[in-house]
């Protein structure tokens, strides 16, 4: 039960994201493959102290920042997708077939340990559907991914 | 009734009475028992400011008024106001409750049944293991020096360490602190500390992508009942403010005050405990015995260094082409290559391409770029890939403070030197467990008697901290240098002390375990004894630095032409050996010549390292 709600939860907040970015701005849906991260806490002092930003968060249950609290793989209501970076590390493991990205990926999406393999094949097979241009954006990149499960035989249940 | 039997009844109704009201006695014992101390972070000893008192710098964090310093209060306090059902602050300190019910005996089936924010926060948490992280320093970035430590708790069926979630402990710093003055905060302790919990993917993002640290992962042997009390304790943590000291109370200094509420019996604390450097965290844990495991996860930089050594000379210029335009794949050169190879070729262009770019802001000509070294990745079958080799572990390189003596002769004139340095690394020191061309020194002193003369402060480095980052293929980064102390160099006729800043930019290479650099020198420096009040000086430094086997090599000449139309040059040679983890020979050699004469002096130095 829980992957459906984490599919399903994939599944709308990703279309909400052409709408307008679902749970507001700043959630992350509208980052692109090759997003600039020069804007991240990268100063001399953050680092110095190992500082944490602001908004400190504390788990699940506070510090949302007003996003949608239920996205897949919800860290303080960010899905995998859409947190800085990942989208590149996503891409660069389709591009080559395996690798951690797509394995975090994979269990975001409830599929098991046993059908992995054939995940990572599916998804590598449609590298260039689920990454078809260089701006494409992590909402896109969701949309896309569950589209391509959707339509294989072992993996459309978990969708 | 013989006079004794009252008395036996009282008695055992006291006994009795014991779970409920508690002794005068046993509330004591609790109060000292060393559990309770770490649950409210008294100071046992390890650092000089606050003994005896709790490091919580916050009021909210105690029941009682004088919790603060006086744990018996806060455990009398704590046993009337948590031991009623229902009490609202149960919620805000599980663990004292679980500490207090355990001890004296409180039975209730649900006690925090009305705690619905802690309850899902609770179930939310992994709790199967507990992983310490040590994100390592990176080569270039002075503010990564020492490393960091954080906490990873991982799921029981967890498959992939990306949903595992992380604990750090970090000043708490807004976007707009970036000055000067807010590092002067930081080491001086303006800031407030607060742990967080994050998502550790997001902290392999943060070190190993975008400032390319290595991390260190070591899974602690703490069973389900250990983490427990961790975990509940944490949320005791939530919001709460200690003051972020730079050089001892820091996140290190935090994480082992957890595993002390996991474990009290470590005793990882009663010691004295200045300058908590990082890795000797990682020591200090491995030697409590509480290490079962270790892995290794390679930063950006590694992996893209790793890429390229597998490449061959052809390969890697053909991926040097590609970084700058993809369409050259189309030529014969590249078609020639088997598909895994051209896969290879055009994964080493694609990694090095994003090294670059990842921490720029987005272009589109970047991104089309990229995205083009990725589909040409897609169009060529990858072979399996290759393990990463780690380096040594950083917890097997020797300890931080070092200890020196010398015996040596300047010119005609015989000398014995002692040193101390308080931290941790230079060239020529054992680099097993340190990066390549990383050199780290603070509080560096030493003192020299000649012949004929007495003690005198010979040199003192205040801060010494010099970074060779190879250039290679892919990469082009700048090495660079700052030192400031007090030297003895000869000023008019005469060997004062004389303040000095010096630093500059340069560049490295790396031939087979050749590190050939050069450096530009600027320095300005201060002698009581001439005129102008501060003295400038330009010049440069060649050198080669040699990490052998079972020695370190470093040669290097360098020129200063003062503004004054004083000159001086040096040329040097150092060789250490190590002789075990903690103890070193240096042998080194120094000829100085400035306007005005020149002399040659040379020592030999027993070298010890310790924590």
């Amino acid at each position: 039960m829980k992957k459906t709600i984490i599919a399903a939860v994939l599944l709308g907040s990703a279309a909400g994201a052409h709408a307008d970015a679902a749970g507001g701005p700043g959630c992350g849906w509208g980052n692109m493959l090759f997003e600039g991260q020069s804007g991240m806490p990268m100063h001399l002092l953050a680092t110095l102290v190992n500082g944490t930003s602001g908004n400190a968060t504390f788990g699940m249950t506070t510090g949302t920042n007003g996003c949608d609290t239920s996205g897949a793989l919800s860290y303080s209501g960010k899905s995998l997708l859409s947190m800085n970076g990942v989208l590149e590390e996503v891409a660069m493991d389709m591009a080559t077939g395996q690798g951690e990205a797509l394995t975090a990926l994979s269990v975001s999406l409830g599929v098991p340990a046993e059908e992995r393999a054939h995940f990572n094949q599916v998804m590598h097979q449609n590298f260039s559907v689920i990454f078809s241009r260089d701006d494409v954006t992590a909402g896109e990149v969701a949309d896309q991914i569950s589209a391509v499960m959707k339509s294989d035989e072992i993996l459309a249940k978990h969708i | 009734m013989p006079p004794g039997i009252p008395a036996f009844i009282v008695f055992f109704l006291l006994i009795l009475a014991l779970p409920h009201s508690g002794s005068a006695s046993t509330l004591e014992e609790l109060a000292a028992a060393p559990r309770w101390h770490a649950l409210l972070h008294i100071n046992r000893g390890a650092t000089l400011r606050s003994r005896d008192q709790s490091y919580v710098d916050d009021a909210r964090f105690f029941l009682a008024e004088s919790g603060r310093s006086d744990p018996l209060a806060e455990l009398q306090r704590s046993v009337e106001v948590l031991g009623q059902s229902g009490a609202e602050q149960r919620c805000r300190f599980p663990a004292r409750y679980r500490y207090l019910a355990e001890a004296l005996g409180w039975q209730e089936a649900e006690p925090f049944a009305h705690c619905d924010e802690y309850l899902s926060w609770r179930a939310g948490i992994p709790d199967a293991s507990v992983v310490l992280v040590f994100p390592a320093a990176y080569l270039n970035s002075p503010s990564s020096m020492f490393g960091h430590t954080l906490l990873r708790f991982d799921a029981v069926d967890q498959q992939s360490d990306w949903h595992a979630w992380a604990v750090n402990f970090g000043a708490l710093v807004t976007a707009d602190d970036n000055s000067i003055f807010y590092i002067y905060r930081g080491l001086a302790g303006g800031y407030p500390g607060r742990f967080s919990t994050v998502s550790y993917v997001s902290k392999i993002q943060e070190y190993a992508h975008l400032e390319n640290r290595d991390m260190w992962e070591y899974r602690l042997g703490l069973d389900a009942d250990e983490i427990g009390w961790m975990i509940d304790h944490l949320w005791e943590l939530k919001d709460v403010d200690f003051d972020y000291y730079f050089l001892d109370e820091n996140c290190s200094f935090r994480l082992l005050e957890l595993l002390e509420v996991a474990r009290p019996q470590v005793d990882l604390l009663s010691d004295l405990r200045f300058a908590e450097v990082p890795v000797n965290t990682v020591r200090a844990i491995e030697e409590a015995g509480l290490i079962a495991s270790r892995l290794y996860r390679p930063s950006k930089a590694v992996e893209l260094e790793q890429a390229g050594e597998a490449l061959s000379v052809a390969e890697r210029r053909m991926a040097v082409r590609l970084m700058k335009d993809v369409s050259l794949a189309d030529q014969a050169e590249y078609q020639a290559l088997p598909p895994e190879r051209r896969h290879l070729v055009a994964r080493a262009a694609y990694q090095a391409t994003r090294f670059r770019d990842r921490t720029r802001e987005n272009n589109q000509q970047a991104a089309a770029n990229s995205y083009r070294l990725l589909q040409l990745m897609h169009a060529n079958t990858a072979p399996e890939p290759a393990a990463i080799r780690p380096p040594q572990p950083p917890e097997r390189g020797h300890a931080t403070q070092m200890l020196a003596l010398s015996g040596g002769q300047r010119e005609d004139n015989g000398f014995a030197e002692i040193q101390y340095r308080l931290t941790y690394h230079d060239w020529l020191d054992n680099h097993r467990g340190f990066l390549d061309g990383a050199w780290i020194e603070a509080l560096n002193l030493r003192v020299r008697r000649e012949e004929s003369d007495r003690w005198r402060l010979w040199q003192l480095d205040l801060v010494n901290i010099r970074s060779l980052a190879p250039r290679t293929a892919f990469v082009r980064p700048t090495s660079w240098f700052v030192h400031a102390g007090i030297d003895r160099p000869e000023v008019a006729g005469q060997r004062d002390a004389t303040r000095f800043v010096r630093g500059g930019p340069g560049l490295a290479w790396r031939l087979g375990r050749w590190l050939p650099y050069g450096y530009l020198q600027a320095r300005i420096e201060n002698n009581d004894n001439v005129e102008p009040f501060i003295n400038s000086a330009g010049g440069a430094e060649l050198g080669l630095l040699r990490h052998g086997d079972h020695y370190s090599l470093h040669l290097s000449g360098e020129s200063l032409y003062f503004a004054d139309d004083q000159y001086r040059h040096r040329g040097q040679i150092g060789v250490q050996l190590p002789v075990t983890q903690q103890n070193g020979i240096r042998l080194s050699a120094v000829h100085d010549e400035w306007r005005g004469g020149r002399e040659t002096s040379w020592m030999m130095t027993w070298r010890y390292y310790f924590d």
